[in-house]
């Protein structure tokens, strides 16, 4: 295949610094949990979570389509024309639903770009829309058992821990 | 009412002061007791756009880690003042966020994350299975209506191979880099066309050691795997701590 991905250059040595895209999944799912109990509850914030990784995530998915188009004027074979549509319909789910998420994300937020992130999101700031608001209230507030559902949920997320007696 | 944003927690002796601004543009301060600090900033109750506010999040724990070991607290937590954190937070798991920080002094997370070229995962697949590439042919001859379940057939197929692809590219990235880490976890992985990936806590004077070894991993998979190697970051997936319902099993 002629297209040259990322690996060839010589920059892989060394890590690239951290664009907020890369970092979005362990930010909101890593690190310290401290006990419910003693968490201020801020109105919101729990949802308002959900809504910063469909954002960011979406400017992730919309680099790669931007850059999977601009693939397209490689020379194609027969083949080639409807194995990428192949690999759509088995994953469009995913990919749908979540450009969806962020077109409907554009329409309720400003997008305000106050800096800039090396990892192409650009600065979105979102306000809390009507959407998040009905969906805080169904769920209810936050309490000891909507915390303990997230984190049963993330610990069975199957990241596995290896780890060397040092 | 005004409340205390916290952003990890690192000992007080080696936290240097933070630049950036907090959530809600507060300033970041320290709290601190038992030798530990918890880097904080004010913010007022109510929502606050978590869009926004997680690049601060993300800014002002890159620059704490610069030179520090911090352990980083989940995104989105609030407590009540400084006494609250001294108390509630530091107080009764001084001993354990210690032993946390001990464990982490001098090592950074380095990530690791391999995706397909879905092109050619697609290719690789149809070459390397009879299964998919007859029930391929047939389908093509299908009007699309006719050919629902057969599609669907293809697709379950076609997933199959790909988490086969995935269990062995993942098998070979651990082996090579384990080695050189000194601890691994297989993260979740988010996007269809992802191979796999991996946080490595890793010393930093190995970390060039390191890169050498991505370096080999990638040749080793050519231009089937897009391989993105970030870092070095916070340890967030090793400071993965529930301060919770660990802390009976602790005492």
């Amino acid at each position: 295949m002629a297209i040259a991905t990322g690996p060839r250059g010589g920059y892989l040595e060394r890590p690239r610094p951290s664009g907020l895209a890369d970092v979005i999944d362990v930010i909101l799912d890593k690190g310290l949990v401290i006990d419910a109990y003693v968490r201020v509850s801020l109105v919101g914030i729990e949802l308002l979570t959900i809504d910063a990784r469909i954002v960011i995530a979406s400017v992730d998915t919309y680099l790669r389509f931007a850059e999977a188009v601009n693939r397209l004027d490689i020379a194609h074979d027969d083949t080639t024309h409807d194995l990428p549509e192949l690999f759509e319909s088995m994953t469009s789910g995913g990919a749908e639903s979540k450009a969806k998420g962020a077109i409907e994300g554009v329409k309720e937020k400003l997008t305000g770009d106050d800096d800039d992130d090396n990892g192409g999101s650009s600065g979105q700031r979102s306000r809390s829309s009507s959407r998040n608001r009905s969906a805080s209230s169904s769920s209810g507030s936050r309490s000891r058992s909507s915390s303990s559902g997230r984190r049963s949920g993330s610990s069975s997320s199957g990241s596995r821990s290896r780890k060397k007696s040092s | 009412m005004s409340a205390l944003y916290v952003y990890g927690v690192g000992q007080s002796s080696k936290c240097a002061d933070v630049s950036a601004r907090g959530v809600a543009g507060g300033d970041v301060r320290t709290v601190e007791h038992k030798g530990l600090a918890a880097l904080v900033s004010p913010v007022e109750g109510g929502a606050l756009a978590a869009a926004r506010e997680v690049r601060s999040h993300w800014r002002v724990l890159e620059e704490a880690c610069d030179g520090a070991t911090v352990l980083p607290v989940r995104f989105g937590t609030v407590m009540e003042d400084e006494q609250a954190v001294r108390d509630l937070l530091l107080e009764p798991n001084a001993e354990r966020l210690d032993h946390a920080l001990r464990e982490l002094e001098g090592r950074v997370q380095l990530t690791v994350r391999g995706d397909y070229n879905e092109e050619q995962l697609m290719r690789d697949i149809v070459s390397g299975s009879q299964a998919v590439a007859k029930l391929r042919e047939r389908i093509r001859t299908l009007p699309d209506e006719a050919g629902y379940y057969e599609r669907i057939r293809l697709g379950e197929l076609v997933a199959g191979e790909v988490g086969h692809r995935r269990a062995a590219d993942t098998r070979l990235a651990i082996e090579m880099l384990e080695p050189v880490a000194t601890a691994l976890r297989e993260e979740e992985l988010r996007q269809p066309d992802a191979a796999f990936n991996l946080a490595c806590l890793v010393d930093r004077e190995r970390q060039d050691a390191f890169g050498r070894e991505v370096r080999k991993l990638a040749d080793r998979l050519g231009d089937r795997i897009e391989l993105r190697y970030v870092g070095p970051l916070p340890p967030y997936s090793f400071a993965d701590i529930d301060l919770d319902t660990e802390a009976a099993a602790w005492a």
